[in-house]
C-alpha cells in the first residue's frame, strides 16, 4: 500500500506541531560548522560580530568554550554561506509543510 | 588517514541483523561514500553473501544478554577499537537509517571521540532525555560513535570492556537495572571515567540523535533503493480513542527502535 492510500484509509491528520519541531531539529544541526580548529554555529550573533570587526584575526569562543584565534574573513564567508543555504532550504521545506492539511 | 564505518551484526533467534547490516552498509556507501567493515559470527553469515563488505571480521558472539523481547547479542562492542581497520571510524547500529551525508561532519569535529548525548523522538516533540537512573547521569548513546585511534579512545573502549564485565557492580553504584546489558550505559560510564568523571562538550555530537519510538511507524514513500522520503505515522491516544497523525520527512537520518519496522523499510 502506498503512503497516500495509507493516510487516506487511516484518516490520518497532518501534525503541524510535530512537523515544525522536526524541521527545527533537522536544520539546527546544519548551522554547525567545523573550521580553523574550532566548532561554530552560523547564527546571527556570530555573523554580526565578525561583520562588525575589521581585524584580520580575532579570538572567538567556539561552541566547545575554547578560545580560538581565527582568520575573520574566512570564517565570516563560511558562516554566511552556511546560514544562507540552510535558511533557504528550511524556508522551502516550511512552505511545503504549510500547504499540508 | 583511512575512514570507514563499522557494523556489528549477530543474528538472534528473532531478528536477522546481517540483513539489516547489508542494507545499512549499502546506504553508508551511497550517502557517505566510505567503506564498511562488518563484525559478525559464522552463524550469522549466509553461504551466499548479499553484499561485499570492505572487510568481514568473524568472531564469536557473546550470547549472554537478553531483553524483554528475547535474546540480544549486543555485547562485545568494546572490541570496535581493536577490530576497526580504519584510522577514523563511524561505529553504527545496524538499525540506523542513513539518509544523508550528515555523519561525515563528525569526522570534521576537532575531537578524537564523539557520540550523542541528546535525542529527539519524531512525533514526541517534548520527550525528555534518558538518564541512567532517577538521579543519574544523562545517557550517552552508542548508536552512532565516531572515533580516531588514540590512546584516550583506546582507554574509553578498555573501560567499556571493564564495565561490561562488571555491569552488576556499576548498576548497583549508579542505580540502574543490570539484567540487560546496554552499551549506552556502558559508554556513558566509560567516557566519564576516562574524562576524570566529567563530560567534556568535545565528546558530544552537536545535534540530536533522532529516534523512531513507540506507537510510531515509518513508511517509505517510494521503493527506490536509496529512497530518502518517508511518512511517519503516530497513534495518538486521546480519551480512549486513537487518532492517527502523520508527518513527512526527507533527507534525515534516524534510528528505528522497532526492528520489525526497520525490516519493513529495507524490504523491496
Amino acid at each position: 500500500m502506498d503512503t497516500k492510500t495509507l493516510i487516506t484509509e487511516a484518516k490520518a491528520r497532518f501534525n503541524h506541531n510535530s512537523a515544525k519541531a522536526y524541521l527545527k531539529d533537522k536544520y539546527d544541526s546544519k548551522f554547525i560548522v567545523a573550521d580553523q580548529a574550532g566548532l561554530w554555529r552560523a547564527n546571527l550573533e556570530t555573523i554580526n560580530f565578525l561583520n562588525a570587526s575589521t581585524d584580520e584575526q580575532v579570538i572567538l569562543i567556539d561552541t566547545f568554550n575554547n578560545p580560538v584565534k581565527i582568520n575573520r574573513p574566512d570564517l565570516l564567508q563560511k558562516l554566511n554561506d552556511t546560514y544562507k543555504n540552510t535558511m533557504e532550504e528550511w524556508y522551502n521545506e516550511w512552505v511545503e509543510l504549510e500547504k499540508k492539511r | 588517514m583511512s575512514k570507514g564505518a563499522l557494523l556489528f551484526a549477530f543474528n538472534s533467534p528473532k531478528y536477522n541483523y546481517y540483513e539489516m547490516a547489508v542494507a545499512t552498509a549499502k546506504r553508508i556507501n551511497h550517502f557517505l561514500n566510505i567503506p564498511v567493515t562488518l563484525v559478525t559470527d559464522s552463524e550469522s553469515l549466509p553461504e551466499q553473501q548479499l553484499y561485499t563488505f570492505d572487510t568481514v571480521v568473524i568472531t564469536d558472539a557473546d550470547k549472554t544478554n537478553k531483553r524483554d523481547w528475547g535474546l540480544w547479542y549486543n555485547k562485545g562492542r568494546y572490541r570496535a577499537y581493536q577490530l576497526s581497520p580504519y584510522d577514523e571510524t563511524i561505529l553504527l547500529d545496524t538499525d540506523y537509517m542513513v539518509n544523508s551525508n550528515k555523519l561525515l561532519k563528525t569526522f570534521e569535529l576537532p575531537t578524537d571521540f564523539c557520540c550523542h548525548d541528546t535525542t529527539s523522538y519524531l512525533m514526541y516533540p517534548n520527550a525528555g532525555q534518558e538518564a541512567l537512573s532517577a538521579n543519574g547521569f544523562n545517557t550517552l548513546w552508542a548508536t552512532a560513535v565516531t572515533f580516531k585511534k588514540t590512546k584516550r579512545v583506546e582507554q574509553i573502549f578498555n573501560s567499556l570492556e571493564m564495565i561490561q564485565q562488571n555491569f552488576r557492580h556499576y548498576a548497583n553504584i549508579h542505580g540502574f537495572i543490570s539484567s540487560t546489558f546496554r552499551n549506552d550505559y556502558g559508554l556513558t560510564l566509560a567516557t566519564r571515567m576516562v574524562n576524570g568523571h566529567t563530560m567534556p562538550k568535545e565528546d558530544i555530537i552537536p545535534w540530536n540523535l533522532l529516534h523512531i519510538g513507540n506507537k510510531t511507524t515509518v513508511h517509505k514513500n517510494s521503493n527506490d533503493e536509496f529512497n530518502t522520503e518517508y511518512t511517519v505515522m503516530f497513534d495518538n491516544w486521546t480519551r480512549g480513542k486513537i487518532r492517527k497523525e502523520y508527518i513527512t520527512i526527507k533527507d534525515t537520518d534516524f534510528h528505528v527502535m522497532i526492528k520489525e519496522n526497520f525490516m519493513e523499510l529495507i524490504s523491496e
